[in-house]
């Protein structure tokens, strides 16, 4: 009956403890504690159990929110989790770096008034549980099957479908320039909000599972596109987005002005406890000095915070709109607000200032104009409002662009847009090439790490289908 | 076989959706008898007069004079008819003659003359000899135009008894020669003959005219010589006006008023039965008479036909009447054993005959009437000083002279009373029991009866055997989804009750659904509504009764201990232990059939599997195997199972078509198994137990794991069997049925989307409206389900029946589109609307209506032209949901909506509070125009009647049709407790039937009132769709309704069993085409309004919803989506996160719902109706109502279907010129009552506010006496306007239903004599005295003053009867205050506040449900404890002397009012008396009470 459930009338919402802001900016673990079990239970029970689940129409995934949480509030654990896992490949992942404000809590029917259900957070419990009691275990598939699928890109979108694919029994390839799996999990987001062992326990899970690692691989350099191809029954390319956006303003070229995915990545590298000279050096340590960092989305937030850590003198945050209109996860801010981050925003940088090395960002007050179509209002500045920013180290977080693939990869035959994501067919998520499919950024553009899984489902699904097919054509065939 | 079309070739074949086996009749009935058995004039001349005061019980006609049938069943005057005999020159021999009374083709000469031959020739063949035909006279000038046009030929043959054999052998061989015509006409093709009697005992006068013109048009009656001891009389009112000379009654041995719920089953299992039975009795003549039951019988037809050959084989009337309808015994703790063991045995012989009737029968030499086991249909009696016993559905019905009346009595459920002619004795109830119990040593026939705890085996542990694996792919196999497993099942394992569900069912028809839907989507269940009424399985649960008998059924005309040890479980359902003990106790009895089929069968698989288990059966049967097995179990890679319901009933229907169901039980283990429904739907198609295997494997796998907590696998199949019991109860009684042996193999389902072909050869006589799948798709879903199971071996999907999920089943309140439709009338964007619904239009299809599109003009009309937003928007309704459902907030934001725009908002059940009656000061008005009357008679007060434009009866509801409701006491805030006249915190429950409502005429009764109380207001009555709801249809409106509405199933706010939101009741486009060709067959559709709502959401439902025929529509959960609503279906938990259903004081803050939303929701529904409008080429909504011509059905379904064909809808009854829309202006307009001249007479009251007097004299044709007059009172002083006993009206005689029904506080009605049922109904502040006369002989507290169901729903007034009541006395009251002298059963019953006094001993079941109020019962024979339900309620002697006081001062004035030698008696004797009296207090009253019931701090009672 019910009765176990619809609390949230009587029962507060309560998240998991986060560690005290000084406490954590020493280190780079993570901020959340996981809940005990009597907290978790209590907080799914204040699930209303919708007959039309919003949370769960507003998950790229469909999570099947309502049922684990039930399950869960209902101390089932092992079931909640293999429920959760049906439909998500890394849920402890999504627990902990999903926007949920933006997804499923911020269309939780009881959310006014009554704050959301913690879906993340109990989501990040239910998987922990699993891992903690053993529950996850490497894949087995009922039949092993003779066709290969080989996919570039360890990134979530590529796990994800390498999951699936081998889940059916394929024998799965997967190729990553990098020397570690996991593409922007374990390189792009910090550890304060993923701890990497969570993100190893995954990938080494897949390899325990028969999934074979070509790490340090580029494509193009290692091998063609179209040597794989000859080599797999079907290739995927989920390489992701890796090209930094430029910010094309006087002074761009000075010293000291750095990307977000180096910064970050240096950073993650530099927690793996690997020599890293760039970091080692001071070029990538904001140790000390005054850090700006320009841009208002997630990326930008994982900078400012990793800079605090890193024992910056100051760190601020320059963003063209207001803080209602910032592309960012609310809940991040606040987290970068606790531990001294300054937010300055409806600020627009129009210079860096400095002779080799840069000294200060010249920036512009700026304010909203009249809304579009969309409604989202253009920022303008406001005549005669600039004003200087000391910066001894500026983070451009102005987000990603595709790289060149059809070059990179010395494969111009390869489909792509004009702003360079991979064209595919919308039904079968192949590109124009027979048995290449891509998935993820590439084809999305930089986009949300859930929106990658669901992609590598999908696509997992579409090549499963494709070998099908080809698999009772050649076997027609032959006869 | 005989058909009613080969009786009657006047009656429409079928046509459209209306079938003519879905009629009803219904009516009052009666009979008079000489105790001493002498044939006296007296007797018929009572009989006609009887007739003549029982008009208002029957219906007239559209023609206004043909009446539905009226009769009456006579002695034969032997020396009548032997001078007619002299007169044509025989001379009679010695002995009895016969006469047949038979009607025969009146224009077709020729084909009545071979009628005559037939006749003849069969009366000769048996070696008797003819007098000759008579003529009988008649006045055809009496009867109407449709009684005119089909009225037959009435002639009597009277037959010598040449070959002098004894009256008994007369009588049966003038029985087998009667069925020998019969058979004979249907051969030769001889339509039109019909034979009324045929008897040398009795004769039957009958036809279609009013009841008061019997003597008229059969002259014979008037004749000084035409003499009998006993009269049968019967008025019949038929839902439909079809002229059916022969359908008029009494039938050959009995009249019956009411309603056989079970006769399909009875009919079924009649096949099986007649073959011994008939062998045994009959012998070389056996094949004579069967079948027993003749083709397409009505239900009283049918029991007639039982009933005559069971007393043709030698019994008498009583004991078939015990034997067919016998009285409720499992669970009576006051019945005499001796009695009970009769029962027993009868149980084991026959199926009982359920539903509502009063029965009047002969045999020839005893006269009986009897009630059913509910005792739903009134029956009172008077017994004179000479000699007679009138018996009759009212009281002075024939007039006796008080002095003269010896005796005056009701009959309680299952109760008898008779005369034996011959003994010239008269019989009380226990006077016969006491004789047929005696008569036979039933004791000893049943005494070594075995339950399931006497198999071996039952004291080990519940057997588990599949491993994790297994039970994953098995229940992929059977289509099991999470959903299933965790929202259905898990509740019933940890509760032991079904779980609820809130907003209806908007997920696709099984037909139309893409997803795996096992067999059982596709049945309906059957649900009661104004024909018969359904019972309350859980407060009457007395009358229940799952008792299940292996092995029964031998002949049923055997006598004697037929069967030695048979086994009887108190439930079908069955534990995998119970299972194995089962099968180990039949051994080599019985015989396991696999039901599954090789996968690779090609396409003919399943057929073939169906015909070999159907073979297998038959030969195990007549290998003399008593118990078959059917059990899925064998279900494996390379099986598939065979659906266990087409199964089940596949050989179920084999047997019953040779004769050898009654051979053997039917055992059926069903992996498919898990809700209430699929045991239903198994039971109802044969099934003898069911064992849901792998259910229960589910289960020990998760006890297993602990998931139920510290508790046994043996108890958790223990909760799971009691919700299982529980749900199967409500599916029953939702129909009117108590006891599952009737209920098995009826079908009493409707199929929606199951092929025409394969319901006709495994569900003969179910309807199925719109055909759809055969046995090829169900074998191709079957398999595509096998697949993933076995070869892709898929996970369980997580399932989206009841919930959205994403990729699961799709749900036509779809998450974006509300939001969509929210924005839309939130910003008055009309352009969003239209995305909104083109959304809807671009699902695939959901409902019925999903596959019409719009025949649009070639030259559609100019859009200016088409009638505005303003006119179409009045014909848009809010429907019925209560305060009490809805927040405050949320109900009156939809009135305030709707009175702005013209348009009607309905109340729903639960009142109104009484400042929303007059505008507010900002002009907007929350007073609901249509104010509802449900069962629950919440807050309906004669004020609350007065202030509405109509008056709308709720006798269903599309969540739950055939269900009661309850609003449990954490919704009772002191709002709804003020409204409803309860306590804040205190459960109100809502019966599942309107008490006054068992009945089509309890019905006309009812409107018939509610037209005195509000002398303006429309009434409406609210079904629900349902095969068969034309012919209901049309009794509601000739019982003078003037608007019908006919919901979907898919509705509403209610809370509900899940089961019952999704499996009762069809799409609203099927009923109310249905409802409209009836109506305009029937030429009624003129004077009605027809009202449609479920689900609807768009214009273009609208628009369909017009063309089927409705002229007014209901938008409801549209409107609350407008309001905010999100579909979180939690409405039942008062958790509503959008503060719309709700009572919870934080939650209602959150409500964000206005009137313009609501107000813009219309208006753009009605532009896009002007649009479509203009596309069809019209300008008004009114030139498409009826126009089926521009529709067309443009998708069939899913290729795997037979066929879905939605023809049946779309069909056009008559043409252009038959009215077939409503063209009546203002209401249909009731009779006057005494009313009338009483308003007359006391101008001086209403002129001048004068106090006033005033008598007359009454009889019980007046009914509602008071009503109008109260009326008057409430528009001119209000409803407490006036000081008690104002105005005095004194009645003498008897007086009729409904006196002083929603009398109001300044009327005082003081009757002389007796009055009738539904005294009080809905008392609202009025006195009513009701007192034997000064003349009367009688012991007032012996005898019965007053009749069934008073003071229904009274909320205030006070009512003193010196006499006792009949059933069902002050159900739900509220607040009336009364003192009578002892009542019937289920007293009390839903009380919730007043106090009731009753000076003698109650029938059982009282204070059933009882939550508020409080009663003192005068315990004297200390019976209580074993009459009172103590469910709710708490009794002890009154221990504080505050509480004697109140009691003494109610005695007191008691006696002053009706001068009661009894109550005196007992205040003369009070210190003696007064520990006999218990106070029976309500338990969660207790701490609300203004004294405590002990005067220490022991506030403990009983």
């Amino acid at each position: 009956m019910t009765e176990k459930m619809l609390k949230f009338v009587s029962i507060e919402q309560g998240s998991p403890e986060k560690r005290d802001a000084l406490e954590r900016k020493a280190d780079f673990d993570e901020i959340y504690q996981g809940y005990i079990v009597e907290k978790a239970e209590e907080q799914a029970s204040r699930c209303s159990q919708c007959g039309i689940p919003f949370c769960h129409i507003h998950c790229p995934l469909g999570n099947n929110i309502p049922d684990w949480l039930n399950l869960t509030a209902d101390g089932r654990m092992e079931d909640a989790y293999e429920l959760a896992a049906s439909t998500n490949n890394m849920p402890e992942i999504c627990g902990r770096i999903c926007p949920q404000d933006r997804l499923c809590e911020g269309n939780c029917v009881i959310e006014k008034d009554f704050n959301s259900v913690t879906i993340g957070s109990v989501e990040k419990y239910i998987a922990d549980t699993a891992w903690e009691n053993g529950w996850i275990k490497p894949i087995t598939p009922q039949t092993e099957r003779s066709e290969t699928v080989g996919i570039i890109g360890a990134g979530p979108a590529g796990l994800a479908a390498a999951e699936e694919l081998r889940k059916v029994g394929f024998e799965v390839h997967i190729y990553d320039r990098y020397d570690r799996a996991g593409g922007l999990l374990t390189y792009g987001i910090p550890g304060f909000k993923l701890e990497k062992d969570v993100v190893e326990r995954r990938t080494n899970r897949l390899a325990d599972s028969g999934i074979i690692y070509h790490l340090n691989f580029e494509v193009g350099r290692d091998a063609t596109l179209e040597e794989l191809k000859t080599k797999h029954d079907a290739v995927l390319i989920a390489t992701g987005v890796y090209k930094s956006r430029a910010l094309k303003v006087p002074g761009a070229e000075l010293n000291n002005i750095h990307r977000a995915i180096d910064y970050l990545t240096i950073s993650n590298k530099k927690s793996f406890g690997d020599a890293v000279p760039s970091f080692d050096d001071g070029t990538l340590n904001a140790a000390g000095k005054n850090v700006v960092v320009i841009g208002g989305g997630d990326t930008a937030m994982d900078c400012v915070r990793t800079a605090v850590r890193q024992g910056a003198k100051s760190v601020k945050c320059l963003y063209r709109r207001d803080k209602e209109n910032m592309p960012g996860s609310a809940r991040e801010v606040q987290n970068a607000e606790e531990e001294g981050v300054e937010f300055i925003w409806l600020s627009g940088p129009d210079a860096f200032v400095g002779k080799k090395d840069v000294k200060k960002v010249h920036a512009y007050q700026m304010r909203l104009g009249s809304p579009d179509q969309t409604g989202r209002q253009a920022p303008e500045p406001v005549p005669e409002s600039g004003y200087d920013i000391p910066c001894d180290m500026a983070i451009l977080a102005l987000g990603f662009d595709p790289e060149d693939l059809p070059t990179l990869f010395d494969t111009p035959q390869l489909n792509v847009s004009r702003w360079g994501t991979v064209k595919v067919k919308h039904d079968t998520m192949m590109t124009n090439m027979d048995g290449v499919f891509a998935a993820g950024d590439i084809v999305r553009g930089a986009s949300l790490v859930v929106w990658a899984i669901r992609d590598g489902r999908d696509v997992a699904a579409c090549i499963e289908q494709y070998i099908d097919t080809n698999t009772a054509a050649n076997a027609a065939a032959a006869e | 076989m005989t058909n009613i079309h080969d009786i009657n070739p006047g009656l429409p074949a079928e046509l459209g959706l209306y079938n003519q086996t879905d009629e009803h009749a219904s009516c009052g009935v009666g009979l008079i008898a000489a105790i001493n058995g002498i044939s006296s004039r007296e007797v018929v001349l009572a009989g006609i007069q009887a007739l003549k005061a029982i008009w208002h019980r029957g219906a007239v006609d559209a023609d206004g004079k043909t009446g539905d049938g009226a009769g009456i069943h006579l002695e034969i005057p032997q020396e009548f008819f032997k001078t007619h005999v002299r007169t044509t020159g025989h001379e009679p021999i010695d002995g009895k003659l016969a006469v047949g009374m038979v009607f025969l083709p009146r224009t077709d000469l020729a084909l009545q003359e071979t009628c005559r031959t037939i006749v003849e020739t069969e009366v000769l063949n048996f070696g008797y000899t003819i007098y000759g035909w008579r003529q009988v006279p008649v006045d055809a000038s009496v009867i109407g135009e449709k009684g005119e046009t089909s009225r037959p030929e009435i002639e009597q043959l009277m037959i010598a008894n040449s070959k002098g054999v004894d009256d008994e052998t007369f009588e049966r061989e003038l029985y087998v020669i009667r069925r020998r015509i019969e058979k004979a006409a249907i051969e030769a093709q001889a339509t039109g003959l019909y034979i009324c009697s045929f008897s040398c005992r009795s004769v039957i006068y009958k036809g279609l005219f009013l009841a008061e013109q019997l003597s008229i048009f059969f002259p014979d009656l008037l004749d000084e010589n035409f003499i009998s001891s006993f009269a049968i009389y019967h008025q019949r009112y038929s839902t439909n006006t079809f002229p059916q000379w022969w359908l008029a009654q009494p039938f050959r041995m009995l009249a019956h008023n009411g309603e056989i719920n079970t006769i399909r089953g009875n009919t079924n299992w009649m096949k099986s039965h007649q073959i011994r039975m008939a062998a045994v009795a009959f012998g070389e003549n056996s094949g004579d008479i069967k079948p027993v039951i003749p083709n397409g019988a009505s239900d009283s037809a049918a029991l007639d036909a039982v009933f005559e050959v069971m007393v043709r084989a030698g019994r008498t009337a009583p004991m078939v009447k015990t034997m067919l309808v016998p009285e409720s015994w499992s669970n009576k703790p006051v019945m005499p054993e001796a009695h009970r063991d009769m029962y027993s045995y009868c149980n084991s012989v026959m199926e009982p005959w359920d539903g509502p009737a009063a029965l009047a029968a002969t045999d020839g030499n005893w006269v009986i009437a009897g009630l059913d086991r509910n005792g739903l249909r009134p029956m009172r009696y008077s017994v004179t000083h000479d000699g007679l016993l009138v018996v009759g559905s009212e009281t002075g019905m024939v007039q006796i002279p008080e002095e003269n009346v010896r005796e005056k009595g009701r009959l309680g459920p299952g109760q008898m009373v008779g005369v034996n002619l011959k003994e010239g004795k008269f019989f009380k109830d226990r006077d016969i029991k006491d004789r047929l119990s005696a008569g036979q040593p039933f004791s000893e026939w049943v005494q070594d009866l075995l339950t399931i705890d006497d198999l071996k085996g039952m004291e080990e542990l519940e057997p588990s055997k599949l491993d994790k694996a297994a039970l994953q792919t098995h229940l992929q196999a059977a289509g099991f989804t999470l959903e299933d497993l965790e929202l259905l099942l898990k509740p019933m394992v940890e509760t032991g009750k079904e779980t609820l569900g809130s907003m209806g069912d908007d997920t696709p028809i099984a037909v139309l659904s893409e997803k795996y839907r096992n067999m059982a989507h596709f049945f309906r269940q059957n649900f009661s509504q104004v024909t018969n009424p359904p019972i309350d399985s859980l407060r009457e649960n007395r009358v229940m009764s799952l008792k299940t008998r292996f092995g029964n059924f031998a002949n049923v005309l055997d006598e004697g201990h037929t069967q030695k040890s048979a086994l009887v479980l108190d439930s079908p359902i069955l534990t995998n232990r119970d299972f194995e003990g089962l099968l180990t106790h039949f051994g080599d009895l019985s015989h396991t059939i696999d039901c599954t089929f090789d996968v690779d069968c090609g396409s003919e698989g399943l057929r073939n599997a169906i015909t070999r288990i159907q073979r297998e059966a038959e030969d195990a049967v007549r290998e003399g195997r008593g118990h078959i097995i059917l059990t899925d179990e064998g279900t494996s890679e390379s099986r598939a199972p065979i659906p266990m319901i087409l199964a089940t009933a596949g050989i179920h229907t084999y047997l019953v078509n040779r004769g050898l169901r009654t051979f053997t039980s039917l055992n059926v283990r069903a992996a498919e198994c898990l809700d209430t429904h699929y045991f239903a739907v198994l039971i109802g198609a044969g099934a003898t137990t069911v064992n849901a295997w792998l259910i229960q494997e589910v289960v020990a796998e998760r006890c297993s794991r602990g998931l139920f907590g510290d508790v046994s696998l043996e108890t958790c199949m223990a909760r799971y069997k009691e919700a299982i019991n529980q749900g199967l109860m409500k599916i029953l009684s939702k129909m009117g049925i108590a006891v599952i042996s009737s209920y098995r193999g009826g079908y009493n389902f409707e199929a929606l989307g199951l092929s025409r072909a394969l319901v006709g050869e495994f569900f003969p006589g179910m309807p199925s409206k719109i055909s759809g799948i055969g046995l090829a798709g169900v074998q191709q879903k079957l398999l595509e389900q096998h697949s993933l199971a076995f070869t892709t071996k898929k996970p369980l999907s997580i399932g989206g029946f009841y919930r959205f999920r994403r990729g699961e089943e799709l749900h036509s309140f779809d998450g974006p589109l509300i939001h969509l439709l929210q924005s839309a009338v939130t910003e008055d964007n009309y352009g969003k609307y239209l995305s909104y619904s083109n959304g809807l239009a671009n699902m695939p299809p959901i409902n019925i209506r999903d596959l019409f599109d719009f025949k649009r003009a070639e030259t559609p009309s100019d859009l200016d032209s088409v009638e505005s937003i303003t006119q179409i928007r009045k014909r848009f309704i809010t429907p019925g949901m209560s305060l009490g459902a809805l927040g405050p907030e949320a109900h009156e934001t939809l009135a305030i909506a709707m009175n702005r725009i013209g348009a009607k908002s309905v109340s729903g059940e639960g009142g109104e509070d009484q400042k929303r009656f007059k505008p507010y000061e900002n002009g907007d008005n929350a007073n609901s125009p249509i104010k509802q009357v449900a069962s629950g008679r919440f807050g309906v007060t004669a004020e609350y009647l007065s202030n509405c434009e109509e008056l709308e009866i709720k006798i269903a509801q599309g969540a739950k049709p055939g269900e009661g409701g309850q609003l449990p006491g954490f919704k009772v805030t002191k709002l709804i407790a003020k409204l409803r006249l309860s306590t804040p915190g205190v459960t109100l429950i809502s019966p599942p039937p309107h008490h006054d409502i068992y009945s089509i005429e309890d019905l006309a009764q009812l409107i018939y009132d509610l037209k005195q109380i509000n002398p303006r207001a429309k009434v409406c009555v609210k079904l629900v769709s349902s095969a068969g709801i034309g012919t209901i249809a049309a009794g509601v409106a000739k019982a003078h309704a003037d608007v019908i509405l006919v919901a979907g199933h898919n509705g509403g706010t209610a809370a509900s069993p899940q089961t019952s939101i999704k499996y009762a009741g069809t799409p609203w486009e099927i009923g109310l085409a249905e409802v409209n060709q009836v109506l305009t067959l029937n030429g009624l559709r003129h004077r009605v309004k027809l009202r449609t709502d479920g689900g609807m959401k768009t214009g273009r439902d609208i628009v369909i919803g017009a063309i089927l025929g409705a002229e007014e529509f209901g938008i409801g959960t549209a409107s609350l989506v407008a309001m905010g609503c999100i579909m979180v279906r939690q409405c039942h938990s008062n958790t509503c996160p959008v503060g719309i259903c709700t009572q919870d004081d934080d939650l209602r803050k959150k409500f964000e719902g206005s009137p313009e939303k609501v107000i813009n929701l219309m208006s753009f529904i009605a532009e896009e109706v002007r649009e479509i409008l203009a596309e069809l080429g019209v300008t008004n909504l009114e030139d498409v109502i009826g126009r089926t011509d521009l529709l067309h059905q443009v998708s069939r379904g899913a290729d795997h279907l037979d066929d879905l064909d939605l023809n049946p809808l779309l069909v056009q009854v008559g043409d252009r010129n038959v009215k077939n829309i409503c063209t009546l202006e203002g209401r249909n307009e009731v009779p006057d009552t005494l009313d009338a001249q009483m308003i007359k007479d006391a101008s001086a009251v209403f002129d001048r506010g004068e106090k006033m007097q005033l008598t007359y004299s009454v009889q019980n044709t007046q009914r509602a006496i008071g009503t109008r007059f109260s009326a008057e009172i409430t528009r001119k002083f209000g409803m407490a306007g006036l000081k008690p006993e104002h105005v005095t009206v004194r009645l003498r005689g008897s007086a009729g239903q409904s006196l002083g029904a929603f009398a109001v506080q300044g009327l005082k009605l003081v009757v002389a004599g007796d009055s009738n049922d539904y005294v009080g109904k809905g008392l609202s502040g009025g006195t009513i005295v009701v007192r034997p006369s000064n003349r009367s002989e009688l012991t007032p507290h012996h005898n019965t003053i007053i009749g069934n169901t008073c003071l229904y729903g009274a909320t205030s007034g006070t009512l003193y009867a010196s006499g006792q009541a009949g059933e069902r006395f002050g159900v739900r009251n509220s607040g009336a205050t009364t003192i009578i002298e002892g009542c019937g059963d289920n007293g009390c019953e839903y009380m919730t506040g007043g106090t009731a006094v009753i000076l003698g001993e109650v029938g059982d079941n009282f204070g059933a449900g009882m939550t508020g109020g409080m009663a003192f019962i005068f315990d004297e024979k200390e019976t209580l404890a074993d009459r009172i339900n103590p469910e709710t309620v708490l009794w002890d002697p009154i221990k504080n002397p505050y509480w004697e006081n109140v009691l003494k001062q109610f005695i007191t004035d008691h006696v002053k009012e009706t001068g009661s030698r009894f109550g005196a008696m007992i205040l003369s004797n009070w210190e003696s008396k007064m520990p006999l009296f218990k106070q029976v207090v309500p338990k969660e009253m207790i701490v609300h009470l203004v004294e405590p019931l002990q005067v220490n701090e022991d506030t403990e009672a009983a």
